[in-house]
């Protein structure tokens, strides 16, 4: 059966949590409750409080993530790069959300405390970083490159008109931050078997493609009831995605053009 | 443990080329079942007397039973179709899944035959 709890030592240790008070002097105090775990140290994953001074602080949630790692508790863990949400590395479940942690301000998130998690559903390596190798082994299950049988002419590039661009203007914005795919409870259940909105964002992206001549065997590809059709509409993905995209709308294209094909 | 590559892992078996039937069963069954359902709906709050004899009389009379008998199969067809993608979804034992699948098909074509047989036994008699 589906897992509906977790396995006794991944479940969070209520008591086992730390609270890192802010000082005397701080003006604005907001509390970050992070989920902390240490894969060498055998004990159960927890929640940490961290009281952090707003007035010393950037606006955005990745903002305050670095101000507790450099300030208050170095064994912090996260992964960030960009901090401008076009790398996707800083990804987590804020405020019961996946998003980016760079784009998402403290101040959306209303007045209370600010509950970080790591992406729901991934094995957890650290603390906040989790194991995306299957959501990666997923992206490049679906071919994610042009494949044409048609040779290009010798003096000039593939040519596409302003329409068909348009179609893949969109979803080619896809950072493959994973907070879709790991958004939908679908995947949450066959993550094995699903491909997941991501995946299936990008393989739609190629689909749609005008220069491709692959467009059949990608299709062929995704006529599964696991890989495509575990996707129930449940748009969970259009709802997380921090760069606005579609994927539902995408999956929903992917089988109409299924069953167009059928008659 | 298995040194498989991730890629190989989430191709699995490969695509099975299948399950643009099941989907497009699941919408046309839906779309029938919404006016079926709709008329059977008002049909018997409509109807004057609800004691034995006026709901076989109505169930006997014109079109009535071709379309009750229609409304249980494309209910029960409808209802398989949806417990096969929630045995999928949920239950991940092979064993357990083949198992409740072949459950569920027994179960709703047993139910689909006892009430398409349950219409035309009381339609038939009432025509006799």
């Amino acid at each position: 059966m589906a897992e509906f709890k977790l396995p006794p030592n991944s479940r969070i240790d209520t008591r086992a949590g730390k609270t890192h008070r802010a000082s005397a002097g701080a003006k604005s105090v907001r509390t970050f409750k992070i989920y902390r775990f240490d894969p060498h140290a055998q004990q159960r994953p927890r929640v940490d409080s961290y009281e952090v001074d707003m007035a010393g602080c950037g606006p955005m949630v990745l903002d305050a993530l670095l101000k507790i790692k450099n300030e208050i508790d170095p064994t912090l863990s996260l992964r960030r790069s960009c901090r401008e949400g076009i790398c996707g590395s800083c990804a987590m479940n804020i405020n019961g959300l996946n998003t980016l942690a760079c784009t998402k301000a403290c101040d959306e998130l209303g007045r209370g405390d600010i509950n970080i998690f790591p992406l729901p559903h991934m094995p957890v390596v650290k603390d906040l970083v989790t194991d995306l190798t299957d959501f990666y082994a997923q992206y490049a299950a679906v071919k994610p490159w042009l494949q044409t049988r048609t040779p290009a002419a010798p003096d000039r590039e593939r040519l596409q008109s302003k329409d068909d661009q348009q179609r893949i203007d969109r979803p080619s914005a896809c950072i493959l931050c994973a907070c879709c795919s790991t958004a939908c409870p679908s995947y949450w259940w066959n993550s094995e078997r699903y491909l997941g909105p991501a995946a299936l964002l990008a393989a739609y992206r190629w689909i749609v493609d005008s220069r491709d001549d692959a467009t059949g065997e990608r299709l062929d590809a995704l006529e599964d009831p696991f890989r495509l059709y575990r996707c129930h509409t449940i748009m969970n993905c259009t709802e997380a995605c921090p760069k606005d995209l579609n994927p539902a709308k995408a999956i929903g294209a992917i089988k109409q053009m299924l069953a167009e094909r059928q008659h | 443990m298995s040194l498989r590559s991730p890629l190989a892992r989430v191709s699995y078996h490969g695509a099975a080329r299948d399950g643009v039937g099941h989907w497009w069963a699941q919408r046309v069954t839906a779309s029938a079942l919404a006016p079926l359902s709709a008329w059977l709906l008002v049909a018997l709050l409509t109807l004057p007397a609800s004691d034995y004899t006026a709901v076989t009389a109505w169930i006997g009379a014109g079109w009535n039973p071709v379309l009750l008998a229609l409304t249980v199969l494309l209910a029960c067809w409808h209802s398989w179709l949806g417990v096969q993608v929630i045995i999928e979804d949920y239950v991940h034992s092979p064993g357990r899944k083949i198992a409740g699948l072949l459950l569920s098909m027994g179960a709703h074509a047993l139910l689909a035959a006892s009430g398409i047989y349950a219409v035309l036994r009381i339609a038939l008699r009432s025509a006799a």
